[in-house]
């Protein structure tokens, strides 16, 4: 993996596509824990702008799975140290 | 990259690809038909010419993706064998970026096998598609759901390294 582990207390923070283009990185580290409903707002203090461009045409995984933010088992979801968390904007494979 | 499981192989890879290949990955005497579908890069977007198009994954989830879809389409259309195969980085116009090939008794399944593998495949695969137009400083995220363009990208600040890989 490119994106180091994560150091003690943190999480990683995956970016693809036209999120890797708004932040200009790859990844990076940010403070653990974090609830998942609180992402999006921090990513938005971090970046103004990311979240209207961005973040709210985008789906979330930790660990691998998908986080419905819509769905209140989801929204209660904390961030762990050492978590892995992408931003998934649309896909175009193909 | 790769998932592997009886008759079910997905691929991500930043070489070229081989129709010869994946087709002899499904081939069998149990099957009647191979049903190979290689998609190819277009010159154009909205008869915009494309200079050249370059994709990048999440490795890890693309794979799982991939894996699911071929185990469902697989059950679902009772096909031999399945495989799928995703280029990465840039790939050149004219060139393959995906190949599909399904393997069945007979006919008729592997056509629909195979024609549903890349529809799931578009619009599920964690797999994305940077455009670079001719005569144009910016490059464009595309997105297969809307077929809309993304954030636009300025020239400098284009990295799509996998953030995995």
């Amino acid at each position: 993996m490119a994106s180091a582990k994560a150091p003690a207390n943190h999480f990683s923070v995956l970016y693809f596509a036209a999120a890797s283009s708004f932040t200009s990185k790859n990844s990076e580290h940010l403070k653990a824990p974090l609830k998942a409903s609180e992402l999006f707002a921090a990513l938005e203090r971090q970046y103004p702008g990311f979240k209207e461009k961005v973040l709210n045409s985008c789906a979330l995984t930790v660990n691998l799975q998908y986080v419905d933010l819509d769905e209140e088992g989801d929204r209660n979801i904390t961030i762990q140290e050492g978590d892995e968390v992408a931003i998934i904007p649309p896909v175009s494979s193909g | 990259m790769l998932l592997e499981e009886k008759n079910i192989h997905v691929e991500l890879t930043h070489d070229l690809l081989s129709a010869t290949a994946i087709m002899d990955r499904v081939r069998s005497p149990k099957a009647g038909a191979i049903v190979l579908f290689a998609g190819t890069t277009r010159d154009s977007f909205d008869s915009k010419p494309v200079k050249q198009l370059q994709y990048t994954s999440y490795p890890p989830l693309a794979l799982n993706t991939l894996l699911s879809i071929a185990r469902s389409i697989k059950s679902k259309h009772c096909l031999t064998a399945i495989s799928m195969i995703h280029r990465l980085g840039v790939v050149p116009i004219g060139e393959e970026s995906i190949l599909i090939a399904v393997s069945s008794p007979h006919r008729q399944e592997a056509w629909r096998a195979g024609e549903e593998a890349l529809e799931e495949c578009k619009e599920k695969a964690e797999v994305w598609k940077l455009e670079e137009f001719e005569g144009e400083e910016d490059s464009v995220w595309r997105a297969n759901r809307d077929g809309k363009a993304g954030v636009k990208v300025q020239k400098e600040g284009l990295d799509v390294k996998d953030a995995t890989g």
